[in-house]
């Protein structure tokens, strides 16, 4: 399969102005009031676009340069307020900015998915509000009269809080964070791409075909993916009810995990190192934890063990040996990994997302979709690194954007396609 | 040399006739250890020479109800028997076919067999929906249940959910032991389960959702009573909220010395019944706690395990044994078949008890119309045929008849 009519560009360098961070939000009034003049037309745009389209089979060129240029714009804007780059971008959709969208032109497109655009959208709607959703704040109360809040952010605005606080504080915002909102934003162009009928071509949800390059990495904690997307329908349908007695098994090791947690550190506060037992103890449940996750959320196929064995499941966890650790971050770790918790959560969201999504995807076509698997493995990657960090297993603070496949040269992500046998290798998520 | 040979197959040929001996003999004690157990299991306080006085159902009943109760429950049990037929079918295919299932497991053998294991039921599962949904149709046809579609298939659903659960529990059990004991795990296995069943029915009062302290002024003043005359003071009586799902009334007993528990539906309170009528339900239960009939069926499982857990061990001896995830498919359906197949035996069982707990009950409420009416009223809310016809009441009764049990009234009446 070709490349991606959208693909989203990044000529970023990282480096933040403190003083346009701080006021980022208030500096974009000025494009909100734009781009919400600009969402009019083109809502009035897309109408028109829709029923020549309808006739044509193909957009109008001038109505495709208009919509793409919005496209374009909104692109520009939410890559600037949510810090992925620095300069203030123009008002036109059309001069360069360091994050970019590339739109092909006007191509035919099939009259069936253009009737039925608006809902052919919807599965890329319920995974674009995992990814981009608006925080929010759920409420619940019982018969007591107790009532429990929630807060829901989705990864995008949550590595934004998080890269807004780095870039306050090191004039800098880290290259996983910056990626991990590219990656939002590109899905999010191409999928606006796909509503306002620029392209037929279904938003991908691929981290690794996100971005044109992808950082490599080697890290402690490392995803490893051999999966070869194939889904038998019928552990499918049952997952969740398959996943009881690792649930209460992971329960049951749970209870002993949180002793072990203590008393490791106590032992690595004090020795600088983790004791090799509880090293290896921890390690065992973060990677059986990992594969039960991959088991029910659908990124692997086959019924994992209960030991969490290295190389036991496609979806695996490679843990580096134990290393010395810095005391200090030690004794802080808990509040050291709060942002870590954070993101970790706004993936959790989106791991729910890729699972519901991909239960129909792999029910009706026995495949898992290779996007929806890649986009569940960085989340699951990311959750994963958290709770080594947590443990102290590693000492590594968790790298939360995607990361090049070990087995992938440098600057081909872009060009590889979903369903590219090579995906079905190794794959990287490691950390920082 | 051939003589050389011949002589130890002469020897070997005497001892495994020594041993065929000694394995018949073995036997046989067990049979007799079995048929002993079971004897003082049977013991009952009904009077032996209780004879049942012949009851006409139709001076309890009017014919439009007869049958109207008839059709009911020719209706269900045909449902019920097809869903078994149905049951057996697909897990005698599975137990062919299932092993090929195994390449969706990473885990080790006994990961891949509790995978089986797992996959087996929800297969039955599906298979039964229909027979689900058609129950659920007719239920609520007759305004029995309240029960909807949905709720009636995800309510099995989650049901699926302990099946599950238990399921992985047992096989983790077996397959372990027959790791280590190899051909002898059930001798090990049944003991366990017995071992689990008990612990099951000493904590199954905290199991039992939706309960409540009784409320009904009636109950909390006649229990005490009933509860001394049945000989097990201070049980605690709860009321269950089921008035959601169904109209029919029912109760039951769980739980043996300090878990000991009466169980009384919310349907059974909601006047339909007299005080006296409820206080016969009661003491019923109760009669099933003084007569220590949870132990007992703990008991009657420990008779039906030991000889299908056996059987079990012979039959999966041919995929190598139940250690290889590759027998679990076969176990199942064995298991199953078993279980089906038995159910008739069971069935007398549970009739046995019940007629004693109902002998137990007249005791102790001295008020045989009230059982009467309770009988009466019992099958009117739940559209029970009083007078089933034998191949039903053989396959599926698990409770004396209404019929029997006026008859019963009217000989304790009478005695």
């Amino acid at each position: 399969m070709s490349e991606h009519p959208i693909v989203l560009l990044v000529e970023d360098d990282l480096e933040r102005n403190r003083w346009t961070v701080l006021f980022r939000w208030l500096l974009a009034l000025p494009h909100y009031v734009w781009l919400g003049l600009w969402s009019v037309i083109a809502f009035v745009a897309v109408i028109i676009s829709w029923v020549a389209t309808l006739i044509l089979g193909r957009t109008p060129t001038g109505l495709h340069n208009f919509l793409a240029a919005y496209v374009r714009y909104a692109t520009q804007l939410y890559g600037y307020v949510y810090l992925a780059a620095n300069p203030y971008p123009s008002f036109d959709g059309k001069s360069s900015y360091p994050i970019d969208v590339s739109i092909a032109g006007p191509a035919r497109q099939s009259r069936w998915s253009v009737a039925f655009r608006a809902i052919l959208a919807l599965p890329a709607l319920i995974l674009a509000g995992a990814l981009m959703g608006e925080p929010s704040l759920g409420a619940s109360g019982n018969r007591n009269g107790f009532g429990s809040y929630a807060l829901y952010i989705g990864v995008l605005h949550t590595a934004a809080l998080l890269g807004w606080v780095a870039s306050m504080v090191r004039r800098r915002t880290p290259r996983g964070l910056r990626d991990v909102v590219a990656y939002a934003l590109s899905y999010g162009a191409q999928l606006s791409a796909y509503l306002l009928l620029l392209t037929d071509r279904y938003p991908n949800s691929d981290p690794l075909t996100a971005l044109r390059e992808l950082p490599s990495r080697t890290d402690p904690v490392e995803m490893e993916v051999e999966d070869d997307l194939r889904r038998a329908r019928l552990m499918v349908f049952f997952r969740i009810l398959l996943a009881i007695p690792h649930f209460v098994w992971l329960g049951l090791w749970g209870i002993a995990v949180v002793f072990a947690a203590i008393a490791n550190w106590f032992c690595t506060l004090f020795r600088g190192t983790s004791p090799s037992a509880l090293h290896r103890f921890l390690a065992a449940y973060i990677r059986y934890l990992v594969h039960v996750y991959a088991f029910v959320y659908l990124l692997g196929n086959p019924f994992p063990g209960f030991v969490g064995g290295e190389g036991s499941y496609p979806i695996d966890l490679r843990i580096a040996e134990r290393g010395t650790q810095n005391r200090w971050t030690v004794l802080f770790r808990l509040v050291l990994a709060i942002p870590a918790i954070l993101l970790a959560s706004a993936y959790g969201s989106l791991l729910s997302a890729v699972a519901i999504l991909g239960w129909f995807a792999a029910l009706f076509t026995g495949r898992m979709p290779l996007g929806l698997r890649n986009a569940g493995a960085l989340a699951l990657g990311y959750l994963a690194q958290t709770n080594a960090y947590l443990l102290l297993v590693s000492g590594a603070y968790p790298y939360s954007g995607p990361t090049r496949p070990s087995s992938q040269p440098p600057a081909t992500a872009a060009a590889l396609a979903p369903g590219a046998p090579s995906l079905t290798g190794s794959l990287d998520l490691g950390q920082t | 040399l051939i003589s050389a040979r011949h002589e130890p197959s002469a020897g070997a040929s005497r001892r495994s006739h020594g041993q065929l001996t000694a394995a018949a003999l073995a036997l046989l004690a067990c049979a007799a250890a079995w048929g002993l157990a079971a004897h003082l299991l049977w013991r009952s306080s009904v009077p032996g020479g209780l004879s049942l006085p012949r009851v006409d159902p139709r001076a309890f009943f009017s014919s439009s109800f007869l049958s109207r109760s008839a059709s009911y429950e020719r209706f269900l049990t045909i449902d019920g028997v097809l869903a078994d037929v149905t049951l057996l079918l697909v897990l005698a295919l599975y137990a062919r076919r299932g092993q090929r299932l195994m390449r969706e497991s990473a885990a080790g053998p006994i990961g891949t067999g509790m995978l089986l294991g797992m996959l087996g039921f929800a297969l039955v599962w599906l298979a039964e929906i229909p027979f689900t949904l058609l129950g659920t149709w007719w239920e609520r046809s007759h305004d029995v249940s309240h029960q909807g579609y949905v709720a009636a298939l995800f309510g099995g659903f989650a049901g699926l959910g302990a099946k599950f659960l238990l399921v992985s529990l047992a096989l983790a059990i077996t397959m372990g032991l027959a790791r280590v004991l190899r051909r002898w795990w059930w001798a090990v296995a049944a003991p366990v389960f017995v071992g689990l069943a008990l612990l099951s029915s000493f904590l199954g009062a905290y199991l039992i959702p939706e309960t409540h302290a009784v409320g009904n002024g009636g109950v909390v003043t006649d229990a005490p009573t009933l509860e001394r005359r049945e000989g097990v003071p201070d049980t605690k009586i709860v009321v269950q909220r089921v008035a959601r799902f169904t109209t029919a009334p029912n109760a039951e007993s769980v739980g043996f010395g300090s878990t000991r528990r009466v169980i009384l539906w919310d349907t059974l309170l909601d006047g339909r019944f007299s005080r006296r009528e409820v206080d016969v339900v009661v003491a019923h239960e109760l009669g099933h706690l003084a007569h220590d009939h949870p132990l007992k069926r703990v008991g009657w499982l420990a008779l039906f395990l030991i000889p299908v857990t056996a059987l079990i061990a012979l039959f999966t001896r041919r995929r190598g044994g139940l250690a290889r995830p590759e027998a679990v498919p076969l176990a199942l359906f064995v298991f199953v078949a078993a279980q089906l197949l038995t159910a008739p035996l069971m069935n007398i069982v549970s009739r046995h008890e019940e007629a004693e707990a109902d002998w137990s009950a007249l005791r102790a409420t001295r008020n045989p119309a009230a059982a009467r009416g309770v009988f009466r009223e019992l099958a009117i809310t739940s559209l029970a045929n009083p007078d089933p016809p034998a191949w039903s009441y053989v396959i599926d009764a698990d409770h004396p008849t209404i019929v029997q049990r006026i008859a019963m009234v009217e000989a304790w009446r009478r005695r």
